[in-house]
């Protein structure tokens, strides 16, 4: 049967019988939409998490064991050599070291802030990172600059967010972009906390600039060049010779696990707390995402009943046209073929409707996201993510369901006795 | 050569009721239709003259015996030989028109064209054999739109549309008035002047007479009918 003359006979059919199939395209369309929503709105969310919670696949981080048996013999630290070993591990292009600002530090800030007065202290988590892991995103000399000199720091760019979807709101301060903020400075002061109470002797104050930000640098506290923490943890006498951690980036992400192995073999750890985080309610998202997109195949199984009951219907109406389009010439196969065609029309309208009525969906509810909801961190210009493959998939399924549900009614069709079809009245 | 040969041909249906008796349908029926022969049986309700029809088009193959039609042994012929045969060489034409109430009567007329390979050139074909059963200007026409002996000379031109070579008519005046099936019934003659083979089954003495021979299925038997025998 050729196509042109099959789609011309499936589509009268489908015209008389469009008042009957209505309610199986509809079907198919709620299920498609479901699905297609749910699978956009899951990688959406995804995108969202990612973007708090940003992990590349390609580096990991190595921290000394807190308990181990290379640390009770005193035989590992994370000093230069073992950088330099960490670095010759097959697959390794970078490690960037990380030192912990090993004192307590506070700041306060004492008046105006972009036109608002604030008074204010807070506890500083001081990290020291190397220049060339964050590159460009300094827009300042982010270097050791001495004693004396403004401490030059980056801070992670999800903390301005933070600061302006929620802090800011909460005590009135104006919202602020990274380059207002690019060399504003503020107090520091050294060997102080507010939390033990306590002020180590030695204590000093200095200066910190903000040189940029980035999201390579640690999301909790500021990062400081790393030989001006070395500096001031030497000043402490807290200066151990080490770093805190390393981190190392792969030249491919399926690397990893090999580079993690022979880091391990080294009798290091991987800190993979943060990775671990991100994966987690990664992981939720995609078993919400997983569950929902069940329901909607549960919905499209259920026009795919819908579907077979229709054409069985139709079947039933069309014996005596069946029989006579097999004295004309028609094959068994010609007429589960038309049945067949019939029924992928209708998952493709109804699969067609369904992704449409998805887009529509996602668009209302940004449009009540972005009217409704209140304002706050990384709250995105949209929960979805339509690919072009969600389209292909809607109507794929739409169109298997279609067929997978006019399969019996069509081999009905296919057997029947065209004499006893024929007689039928 | 003869288009239509039947020998011992038996129909048996189950039995009626648990544990009764098989019925024979006939007593092992002989039919010889020439080439170019038109040949109407006529028959009581019931005794098989449709069943016969269906056996012959290859559309019924519970039966026991022979049957030859177009020199194919029906028998031994797949689904899809069946269908070729049905779609070039048969023409049906039914009592009820059996037309597709969505298509136009030219596009019902193409029916046979939707299966198949095919039939070459079919749009010409379909017009052509409008034009012969008189309704050309109704081309475009929907059989709701047509009278009931406009829709039987609409499917009498699906029938023809491959120009096959037998026609097999299953009481084609029957649900019509006396008037339209006349102008049925002189289309029949003209096909049969221009060489086709027809088999007519009918109860109506109008389209016998028209028929070169007449034959009478009675007890299960097919018999000449006395009446009517070389009065074409």
């Amino acid at each position: 049967m050729r196509p042109a003359r099959l789609w011309k006979l499936a589509r009268a059919n489908l015209s008389r019988e469009a008042g009957a199939l209505a309610v199986s395209t509809g079907g198919v369309a709620l299920g498609i939409a479901c699905l297609v929503f749910f699978l956009a709105l899951g990688r959406g969310v995804q995108r969202v998490v990612r973007d708090v919670f940003p992990v590349s696949a390609r580096e990991i981080e190595v921290v000394v064991p807190q308990v181990g048996i290379g640390s009770l013999f005193g035989q590992v630290r994370l000093d230069d050599a073992t950088v330099q070993r960490l670095r010759q591990i097959t697959g390794v292009t970078d490690a960037f070291p990380r030192l912990a600002l090993h004192i307590p530090a506070v700041t306060r800030y004492d008046g105006l802030f972009f036109g608002k007065p604030i008074r204010m202290g807070l506890e500083v988590v001081g990290t020291g990172i190397s220049p060339d892991l964050i590159g460009p995103d300094a827009r300042l000399p982010f270097q050791d600059t001495g004693d004396g000199n403004p401490i030059p720091v980056v801070v992670n760019r999800r903390l301005l967010e933070i600061y302006n979807k929620v802090f800011a709101p909460q005590r009135g301060l104006p919202a602020l972009t990274d380059s207002m903020l690019i060399g504003f400075q503020f107090p520091i002061e050294l060997g102080r906390s507010y939390v033990a109470s306590k002020t180590l002797p030695g204590s000093y104050e200095a200066a910190l600039r903000l040189a940029g930000f980035s999201d390579r640098a640690p999301l909790a506290g500021l990062s400081m060049p790393i030989e001006t923490v070395r500096r001031i943890n030497a000043r402490f006498g807290q200066d151990g010779g080490g770093y805190s951690s390393v981190l190392l980036r792969a030249q491919r992400s399926e690397q990893v696990g090999e580079i993690a192995g022979a880091v391990k073999r080294m009798g290091l750890e991987i800190d993979e707390s943060e990775r671990n985080r991100a994966l987690q309610i990664g992981a939720a998202v995609e078993l919400v995402t997983l569950a929902l997109s069940l329901l909607a195949a549960l919905i499209t199984a259920l026009a795919a009943v819908n579907i077979a009951q229709a054409f069985h219907a139709e079947v039933r109406e069309r014996t005596r046209e069946i029989g006579v389009m097999r004295a004309v010439g028609a094959t068994r196969v010609d007429v589960a073929t038309l049945i067949l065609a019939e029924a992928a029309v209708t998952g493709i309208v109804g699969g067609a409707f369904g992704v449409a009525l998805a887009r529509i969906g996602g668009v209302a509810i940004d449009y009540l996201a972005r009217k409704w909801l209140p304002e706050f961190p990384f709250k995105p210009q949209t929960f979805f993510d339509f690919r072009p493959t969600h389209v292909l998939l809607g109507l794929a399924i739409a169109v298997a369901a279609s067929l997978a549900g006019a399969f019996f009614p069509a081999r009905t069709a296919a057997a029947l006795d065209p004499a006893r079809a024929l007689s039928e009245t | 050569m003869t288009a239509i040969d039947v020998r011992a041909l038996r129909k048996r249906y189950p039995p009626r009721e648990p544990g009764g008796v098989p019925q024979d349908l006939w007593r092992g029926l002989e039919l010889t239709v020439d080439e170019g022969e038109f040949v109407a049986i006529e028959g009581q309700s019931g005794s098989g003259k449709s069943t016969l029809l269906h056996i012959l088009g290859g559309l019924d193959r519970a039966y026991q015996g022979d049957v030859r039609v177009l020199g194919e042994h029906i028998r031994g012929l797949s689904d899809a030989r069946l269908a070729a045969l049905r779609h070039a060489r048969i023409g049906f034409v039914f009592q009820s028109f059996n037309l597709l109430s969505e298509l136009t009567a030219l596009e019902n007329v193409l029916l046979p064209d939707f299966f198949g390979e095919g039939i070459p050139d079919a749009e010409r074909c379909a017009m052509r054999a409008l034009e012969r059963v008189g309704l050309a200007d109704k081309a475009r026409a929907r059989p709701t739109a047509l009278s009931g002996g406009e829709r039987q000379r609409v499917a009498i031109a699906r029938a023809l549309l491959a120009g096959p070579p037998l026609l097999l008519a299953d009481e084609p005046t029957g649900n019509l008035d006396a008037r339209t099936g006349e102008g049925i019934i002189a289309l029949f003659r003209e096909l049969h002047r221009d060489g086709m083979s027809l088999l007519v089954v009918t109860h109506e003495a109008r389209v016998s007479r028209a028929a070169s021979r007449v034959l009478v299925l009675r007890d299960g038997v097919l018999l000449p009918d006395p009446r009517l025998e070389g009065s074409a």
